[in-house]
Formats: C-alpha cells, structure tokens, sequence
C-alpha cells in the first residue's frame, strides 16, 4: 500500500506502517471517568449515559456503536466539549474538558479538535477553500502549504476550490469537511455519522481517507456510526446500550460487527 | 383557518411584539401629536371660558389687529348707559417698553402695554399684589417680572409710545396665561386712563361688560363697525384664534408622523416578507393539507391585522406618554400650558387604529401574495438555503429605474439648474427627489452587493473572520438586505437634505454678509408694530458719528408708500453709501447711475411693477406724484433694501422721515473689536430701544436660528431612524433563526461568544452603513439641487462634519440594533442546534 500521506514534521513517530490494532503503549488521546449524563429531572429524568469509562487511543481510528437511543451522540458531544456532562470527567490528551468554562472550550474545539458531522458541514458564504481554512484562520494559524496541498489532492478537491458548497455534490461537501477536519490536524476528530448522508460509493471513498489518515500520520479519530460496514474501517468499536459500554470489537469486519449488533438485541 | 392563524399568533407571541413595534412607534408619534395638540387646545378653551364667565357681553371692532380702527373710546360711555349694565371697561393694547435695571429696553421686541380691568371683570390670575389704579401703578406679567427679577415694590421705568421714559411702583405680579402676545414679549399692565396715556392709543380693542344683554346693548349702540356677543362667544372667538396656532403644529408634526409610517410599512414589508420565507413549510403544508390559496392569503393578513391592531393599540398608549413628555417638556423650557391630564380624544383612537391596522396590512399584501405561491410539494422538500446573494435585475425593475431614475434627474436637474429661482423650482426638486428615490427603492437589491462590498472591505480586512463572515451574510438576501437599508435611507436622506440646505443657508447668508455687507455694527430699535415710531433718532447717529473709532456711520431711512398702484418701500441711505460700502451685484444698469431723479430697484419689486433699467416709474410722496427713472436692477437678496433706493435729496424732498431705520457703522482699520463694541454701546446707552448687533452677532443669530430649526428636524427624523432600527434587529433576529445551524457550525468549529456576537454586529454595521451612505447620498445631490433653486446667491456647502456624523451613527446605533439579536444567537446550544433538522 503506497502512502497516501506523509506527515509534514517527516519524523513523527507515531507515523508509518503500523498496522491496525489498539496501540497501549502511548496514552490515550481522549478518556472518560464515569462520565453521566441526565436530562431532565425527577420523574421525566433520562439517564443518557450512566456512568462511561472509556479511553480512545492515540493515533487510533475508534467507532462508537450502539442502537438508536443508546446515548452515543451524546457520549461523542461529552467528550469534544459540545455538551457538558452531568457527572465524571472528560480529558482530551492532558486538558480537563469537564473543567472548562464556554471560553476555554472554544478555544479547546478550535486549536485541538477537529469535527464532521453527518449535515451541514459547510458554511453556505464560503468557497470550499476558505472552508478547509477556517478553523486555521479562526485561530489565526497560517496554514502549512505543503500540507495543505497533500490534503487537497489527497481528497481530490484541487479543481473544486472556488466553488461553493450549493455547487458540490453531497460526497464533495463531505471530503471538504474530511480536508478541514485534516488540514488544522488537530489531536483528535469527531466524526459523527460522516457517511450517513452518501451513496455507498463516496461513502467508502470518504471512510478511506479516513483510516489512511490514522495509519499514514497517526490521526485520532473518534466516529459515530450505526453502520456496520463504516465501523469496519476502524480498528477498535465500542458499543453502547442504554448509555453504557457493554463490550468493544478489535479489527472489526462489517459481518463481526453486525454479529455482535445483534447480541446486544439491536 | 382563522384559528389555525391565532392559534400560530399566540404560539409566536414575542415575534409578534417585535413586528408591531415598528407600527407602535408611528401610531404613538401620530397619537403623541393628537393628544399634544387636544390637550393644549383643550387647556386654552377652558381658560377662555372661565374667562367668559366673568363677561356677560363683549363689544369688539369688525376688523381686529388695526389699532387706527379700534372702538372709538366714546363707545365706553353709551355702554355704561345701557340699563342693566353694571360695570363695563375698555381694553387697551400697545407697546410700551419696559427697561431692565441696566436702562436697555427688555427683549427683542417692546413689551406689550395693556389696560387691567378691575373688579369683576379681571379675568387674569393674580399671582400676588393688587391691581394697578392711578397714573403711578402698573402689574408686571409674571415671567417678565422672574426674568428681570422684578418684584411687588419695586419701582420700574417704562417707555411710552413715544420712548418718554414714565416711573411706576410695582403693586402685583400677573399671570395673563391666556393672553399668548403678552406671555410671549412679556406685559406691563395699567388702569384703563393709564394704559391710553402710555400706549397712545385712541380707541379699544374690546369693551367688557358685567351684567345687561347681548340685545340692549346692541340697540344702544345702533349700527356701526362692531360686533356684539355674549361672554361665551368672546371666549369660543379667543380660543379659535390660539387654535390656529395648534394647527399649524399638528400639520407639521403630522408630516413627520407620515414619514415613520413610511418607514414602518418598509419595516413591517420587508419582516412579513422573511417570516413568509421562513414558513414556506408551513404554508405548503396548509395547502397539501387542502388550504385554498385565498385561505393562505387570508390568513397571512389577518395575522397582519391582528400585528397591526396590537402595535396599534401599544402606540396609543405610547403617543399618550409622547403627548404628556411633550408638554411636560414644553412646559419646563418655560412656556406655561395648561397640563392637567392628557386628552384621548376618541377622534385619536380611531385615527391611531384605522392607520396602524390599514398599513399593516397593506405591507403584508405583497408577502401575502409570495405565500399563495409555495406549492404543496414545498412542504416535503428540506429547507432551502437562505439566500445565495444572488440577484437578477428583471426587465420590469430595470425599466422602472431607467424611467423614475431618468425623470427624477431630469426633473431636478431642471428645478435646479433650468427654472427661475424659488417657491416653485424647490417643489420640483422636491417632487424629483421623492420619484428619485422610487428607483433607488426599486434597484436597491443589485447594489446591495457592490454596496456590501465596498462599505465591508474595511471591517472584513481588520476585523478577522467573524467581519468577513458577516460581510458576506450581510449580502446573502439582496431582497431583505435592500429593503431593511432604505427604510434607515429615508431618516438618514432627509436629514442629510436638510443639513446640506441649512449649511448652505448659513454659507449663503454669511458670504452676503461679507460681500455685499461689510459693515460691522447694525443698530436697530426694537420691532415696534406702530411704523411710525420705529425710527432712531438723529441725535444717536450724531453721537456715533462723533466717535473717533468708525470711518462710516450710514443711515438708512425708510418710508412706505406706493408706486405704479403698488404698496412698496422707498428708502435711501447716507451719501454714496450705496455703491461703496453696501454694493449688490446689478442684473440692469448699476450704482453709478443713482442720481437726482433716479432711482435703483431690488430685483423682486422690478419683476413684480414690470421695470427694467431706464423705465420711469412714479413714487407716492407727501407732495404728489415723484417720476423716477430706474438706473439699475439689483438682485434682492443682496442689500437690506427692499423696494426703491433714492438719493438723500429726492427722499428728503418727498418724505418727512428724519429718523434712520437702521444705521450701519464701520470701525476704522485697526481698532480692535473689543474697543468698537465698547464706543457704540456708549453712543447708544441714551437711546434705550436702540440695539447694536456686531456682524459677527449676526452670523451668529442666522447660525443659531437654523441649527435650531435643524436640530428640531432632526429630533422629528429621529423616530424614523429609530424605527428603522428596530427594522435592522427584526431582519437580523430572524437571519439569527435561520442561521442556527450555521451558527453552531461555527461555534463547534472554535468561534467564540463574543466573535459570533461581534460577527452579527458588523453585519448590522454594514447594513446600516449602505442605507446610511444611500441616504446621504441622496441628501446631499437633492439638497444641492434645493439650494440651486432657493435663490439666485445662494451658496452651496456641505457640512461634512455632520454627514460624517451621521454615518458614524448610523454604523454605531446599527451595532446597538444587534445587540439583542446577537445575544440571543450566541446563548443556543451548540448541540441542539445541530441536532436540529
């Protein structure tokens, strides 16, 4: 397999060719302590998450699974900052998420994290390319040229730069949020259902760049998914009922993973 | 599907709130008035009535306001005869000039001389003291007295028609509340035999009676030119003639009421417009559901009534604490109105209501129809993007601007450059910049962009990427972005107007001053309406003249007369003054040819009598018919001459006027202008009327009076710029809702609160800056037009400070207008705006 990227720092040790499989010897980029969270109170109180111990690997590409209800879009917007937590506590790499004020977890999203959500990715405004560069310039970060181009072409938007997101087709909007996400290379992003909006076939391109760039340059992702097939591009899934892990998956295939969907009554 | 419609109504209460506020604020400016000019209406009539009540009958003359035709004082005599008459007394009204403790007569005209009934027939408030009897006692109107601190025992010098200075004893300090002339120049009151001395005057103005009829005295009199009527009728009579001054206020603050209504029907167009937009879903799924689009359209405007019924109803309530701040600030800027309780006259409450709800839902007609015209289908798509900044100037709109755009052009252009000067060509130019401004209404949305471009490129480029954000939304909907901007582009456009007209008045004027005028003291008496006292005397001009500080002491004399069978004035002035010192620019003939025998005309008077260099006309005098020759034509504006000019000889010869109207003096090179001020006030300390006014005090008068006109027109506009305003944060709240998704995009991407709110604000800034810069734009090419067609000298100016003013202000109130919207976007969730769908 030919490298689709090389990291722009050349001698990043977690780059390279290592194969799919949890790597326990660097600490996790992102952990949760009994993390809770409720909605509501008294009577019509919904416990969404009752108590989530969970780490996700550096350079690691790790799904989160579960059925509809199960609390994994909540777990997802606990652990990037978007929501707060009820109980527990949340660390990005040595930032404690659950401590923060609005201000710090701003800060957090824009220098340290990266996001792609399933919809509305894009700013309606902006060109494809002032897209990708937003959270550089929100941050007031140049971005790096080089890297930026491997991005670029990597993701096969070079003659798309101009346009904007109403001139793209689903499957190019969501490789332009794939760029953006990549280019600010952040400690970790969160994909939530980044392929549920796409045919199978942009579905599979946009999945692909995904776990090339965990295997080539040693990205964190953390993705939210309900199908079998894009959680079998990870190397690690985690399963949720009832707003709690039940059991995870190394080197999953769509079959194991439908398999154990299934035993959890799914 | 009227209870579908309430039922959304009060599912939406606060949107609805916001909506009618913009017609809240026109109806209360339109009630504020009705209710101002009720009340001080209301206030004059019950004090005319209690005044009635004390006269059972009052004689007044046929023709009032000409003291030569007054009641001839032998009338008082037969009506004290008349059987059942118990009392009556004769009112007499002139001038006799107070003097304060310094020896100057008070105020800028004579204060008013008048005859204080006694007894029964006082109809005045007596605030202390007594009345005044006997040749040695006078009251003095209250606020005068406050004003130069004159009290009840005081001993005051007053100056008779003849300016002969009379001692008197303060017995009583007066409120003549009714009387507005005396409140107004302040009032020095007599007994009746007193008051005849001092004003001069030979007959009354009214004859009072206590007890007997209408019909006896009538008899009594027999017929002649007077009137008799009952104490009510007097009182209905005096409180018509104050309620024409109440009129001219409620036409003038109308016209500015009719304004913020414009700009409200604007607002609410342009808020019925996006909500439509925003419920395309909702409307779409009234039709699948089986709606008719006449349903869809009903119910759009009964929404529409239902806003402009409640705005209508809170405006009231507002034009009711107008009215009152209005009198209440009257009233502390020292006039005296009655203020006891606010009338709501039932005429207001309908009118309010009747305008509120009618421009409501006119505005909405246009929306109502956009929402006819969503298809069922609508209802399953997903919702269109909001705006893509696009949009196509059609035929229709292209021709319309080339045709209102062309005439407006053409016709101001005409007004301005191509008719005779004045009354006429400034309605023209009005009348073009109105069908003007129809198409900048019309193309607006095609420059909303290049407008966006150009007023954002400084905020984009330093304010990082929140600025650039909200440049580009700012012209995300042409549509929304255009009609939100003019409705701040008529506050903004007729206050630039009016600063650029009164810049130019003030630029006109003190150019006039300078060139045609350069003298450096006026001395003038105080206005006295009896013509013939209104004179200085030579005695005065002599002791200038003595004054080794002034190389020039001019006197101007005037005299009324007639000429070619048409009222007019003769004047001349001292020696070759004319020509020299005081030198107008000639449309015919010029100065030189003032001779013996001739004279020169204003260019007014020459157009009117039909003369022209080398014409012949014949002056009235006192000794037959003078034939003159016009040597000149001069433009009128140009000297304080209005009529004919003589040579001191042909004037003396025809026209026993010694005394000088004005004297004109000029400091000799080199004195300074503290050391002239001070020999003119020694030279006139004698003359108690006179008064000297430098030319620098001149300019500053004209300058004071017309920035004081323009901040009161600036106070009136205000309420149009606040509502469009209002207008700006409607738009954005509702851009605000649209946007949520984008919004927490953004903030999930690392925009911070306070760039998300500092991005809506400069979206605010950038639309409130193109309707500002559209409006001074405007302003300022239709004030000069104006200014072309006032007059033939007058001077443009445009008072940049002021433009720049008001754009600056406009960008800041449009960052104040974001204030809400923009907290409110920054306070929603991140998640639940996303999960949003």
């Amino acid at each position: 397999m030919t490298s689709t990227f090389a990291s722009p720092h050349g001698g990043n040790p977690a780059a390279g060719s290592h194969p799919a499989g949890p790597r326990t010897a660097a600490p996790p980029a992102v952990e949760a302590f009994e993390v809770s969270k409720v909605y509501g109170a008294g009577d019509a109180a919904v416990h969404a998450l009752r108590g989530v111990d969970v780490a996700f690997a550096t350079g690691a590409f790790t799904a989160i699974m579960g059925p509809s209800g199960s609390g994994k879009s909540t777990l997802m917007h606990c652990l990037a900052g978007l929501d707060t937590v009820s109980g527990g506590r949340v660390m990005i790499g040595d930032a404690e998420v659950t401590a923060m004020n609005d201000k710090q977890l701003t800060l957090l999203r824009r220098d340290r994290v990266g996001f792609i959500f399933q919809a509305f990715n894009l700013l309606p405004t902006l060109t494809a390319e002032q897209n990708i560069l937003l959270p550089l310039e929100l941050a007031g970060r140049p971005p790096h040229q080089q890297w930026f181009d491997q991005v670029i072409d990597v993701v096969g938007l070079r003659d798309r730069l101009g346009h904007r997101p109403n001139e793209l087709s689903g499957g190019q909007q969501q490789r332009v949020a794939c760029a953006r996400a990549l280019v600010a290379q952040p400690e970790v992003i969160f994909a939530d259902e980044p392929t549920g909006n796409l045919d199978s076939r942009s579905g599979a391109e946009v999945l692909g760049f995904l776990r090339s760039s965990v295997r080539e340059m040693g990205q964190t992702i953390v993705m939210v998914t309900h199908d079998p097939v894009a959680a079998s591009y990870s190397d690690r899934v985690v399963f949720l009922r009832d707003g709690e892990i039940v059991t995870e998956l190394h080197r999953p295939t769509p079959d194991t993973v439908l398999d154990r969907l299934k035993s959890l009554g799914a | 599907m009227l209870k579908t419609t309430l039922a959304g109504l009060r599912a939406h209460k606060l949107r609805l709130l916001l909506t009618g506020l913009a017609i809240t604020l026109g109806v209360g400016f339109i009630a504020g008035t009705f209710v101002l000019t009720d009340t001080m209406d209301r206030g004059v009539a019950k004090t005319f009535a209690k005044s009635a009540d004390r006269v059972d009958v009052a004689v007044v003359p046929k023709t009032r306001d000409d003291p030569d035709k007054g009641l001839p004082v032998g009338l008082l005599a037969k009506v004290r005869s008349v059987p059942g008459v118990t009392e009556a007394q004769g009112r007499v009204v002139g001038d006799t000039a107070l003097l304060d403790r310094d020896g100057k007569a008070v105020g800028d005209m004579p204060t008013v001389g008048m005859s204080v009934p006694t007894g029964r027939l006082f109809r005045y408030e007596m605030e202390n003291g007594r009345t005044p009897s006997g040749p040695g006692e006078v009251v003095l109107e209250k606020d005068l007295a406050k004003r130069e601190g004159f009290r009840t025992g005081d001993t005051v010098t007053v100056l008779n028609a003849k300016n002969r200075p009379h001692r008197f004893t303060v017995v009583g300090i007066v409120d003549f509340g009714i009387d507005q002339e005396a409140g107004y120049r302040g009032a020095v009151g007599y007994d009746p035999a007193t008051a005849l001395k001092m004003t001069g005057a030979r007959t009354f103005a009214e004859i009072d009676v206590a007890g007997g009829t209408v019909a006896a005295v009538r008899d009594a009199l027999g017929p002649g030119d007077r009137e008799v009527m009952t104490g009510e009728e007097l009182g209905a009579r005096l409180a018509k003639a104050n309620g024409a001054d109440t009129k001219i206020i409620k036409t003038g603050l109308l016209i500015f009421g009719f304004v913020a209504m414009l700009v409200s029907a604007l607002v609410i167009y342009n808020t019925f417009s996006i909500l439509i937009a925003q419920r395309m879903r909702e409307m779409a799924l009234l039709r699948c559901v089986g709606a008719t689009r006449r349903q869809v359209f009903g119910g759009v405007l009964v929404e529409a009534a239902a806003v402009g019924l409640v705005g209508s109803l809170l405006g009231l309530l507002v034009g009711m604490g107008l009215g009152w701040g209005a009198l209440a600030g009257i009233n502390a800027a020292g006039m005296d109105l009655p203020l006891d309780g606010v009338t709501l006259a039932p005429r207001t409450i309908v009118v309010g209501l009747v305008v509120g709800v009618v421009v409501t839902v006119v505005s909405a007609l246009l929306p109502a129809r956009a929402a006819t015209r969503v298809a069922p289908i609508a209802a399953l798509r997903t919702d269109l993007e909001p705006g893509d900044g696009r949009f196509r100037l059609g035929w229709v709109r292209t021709l319309l601007t080339v045709v209102l755009g062309g005439v407006g052009l053409a016709v101001g252009t005409y007004g301005a450059i191509g008719m005779d000067k004045g009354q006429v060509a400034m309605y023209l130019v009005a009348a073009s910049g109105a069908v003007f401004f129809l198409s900048v209404i019309v193309v607006m949305p095609a420059l909303v962009r290049p407008l966006g471009r150009t007023v954002g490129a400084l905020p984009a480029r330093i304010g990082g990427v929140p600025a650039r954000l909200a440049v580009a939304n700012a012209q995300r909907a042409p549509r929304r972005t255009a009609t939100t901007t003019i409705a701040l582009t008529i506050g903004v456009g007729l206050m630039s107007l009016f600063a650029v007209v009164a810049a130019s008045g003030k630029e006109s004027s003190t150019q006039q001053l300078a060139k045609q005028f350069p003298v450096d003291f006026q001395i003038q008496t105080q206005f006295n309406a009896q013509e013939k006292d209104r004179h200085l005397p030579p005695a005065l001009t002599q002791a200038l003249r003595q004054r080794p500080e002034f190389t020039a002491v001019i006197e101007q004399r005037e005299k009324e007369t007639r000429a070619g069978g048409q009222e007019t004035t003769v004047a001349t002035l001292t020696g070759t003054a004319f020509g020299t010192l005081i030198k107008p620019d000639f449309t015919s003939g010029s100065a030189a040819g003032l001779k013996p025998g001739a004279a020169v005309v204003d260019g007014v008077t020459a157009k009117a009598m039909g003369l022209r260099a080398g014409s012949t006309v014949r002056l009235q005098t006192a000794r037959g018919a003078l034939p003159v020759t016009v040597a000149g034509v001069f433009k009128a504006d140009d000297a304080p001459i209005v009529g004919f000019l003589l040579t001191e000889a042909d004037f003396d010869r025809g026209y026993a006027v010694r005394g000088a109207s004005t004297v004109y003096v000029k400091a000799r090179d080199g004195v300074p202008a503290v050391s002239a001020r001070k020999a003119v006030d020694e030279a006139i300390r004698p003359f108690p009327t006179a008064r000297a006014a430098s030319a620098a005090e001149i300019r500053e008068q004209i300058t004071k009076s017309v920035d004081m006109l323009l901040m009161i027109f600036g106070g009136l506009l205000g309420l149009a710029i606040v509502i469009a305003l209002f207008g700006i944060a409607n738009t954005l709240t509702l851009s605000v809702v649209e946007r949520t998704r984008e919004s927490a995009l953004l903030r999930a991407l690392g925009l911070t609160r306070r760039q998300l709110r500092r991005m809506l604000s400069v979206e605010a800034l950038v639309m409130a800056v193109i309707g500002a810069v559209t409006g001074v734009v405007l302003g300022v090419v239709f004030g000069w037009a104006a200014v072309q067609a006032m007059s033939e000298n007058s001077v443009f100016a445009l008072p940049f400070g002021q433009i720049a003013g008001f754009i600056v202000l406009a960008a800041l109130a449009g960052m104040l207008a974001a204030v809400l919207p923009a907290r409110r976007a920054a306070r929603t969730s991140i998640v639940e705006s996303l999960a949003h769908d």
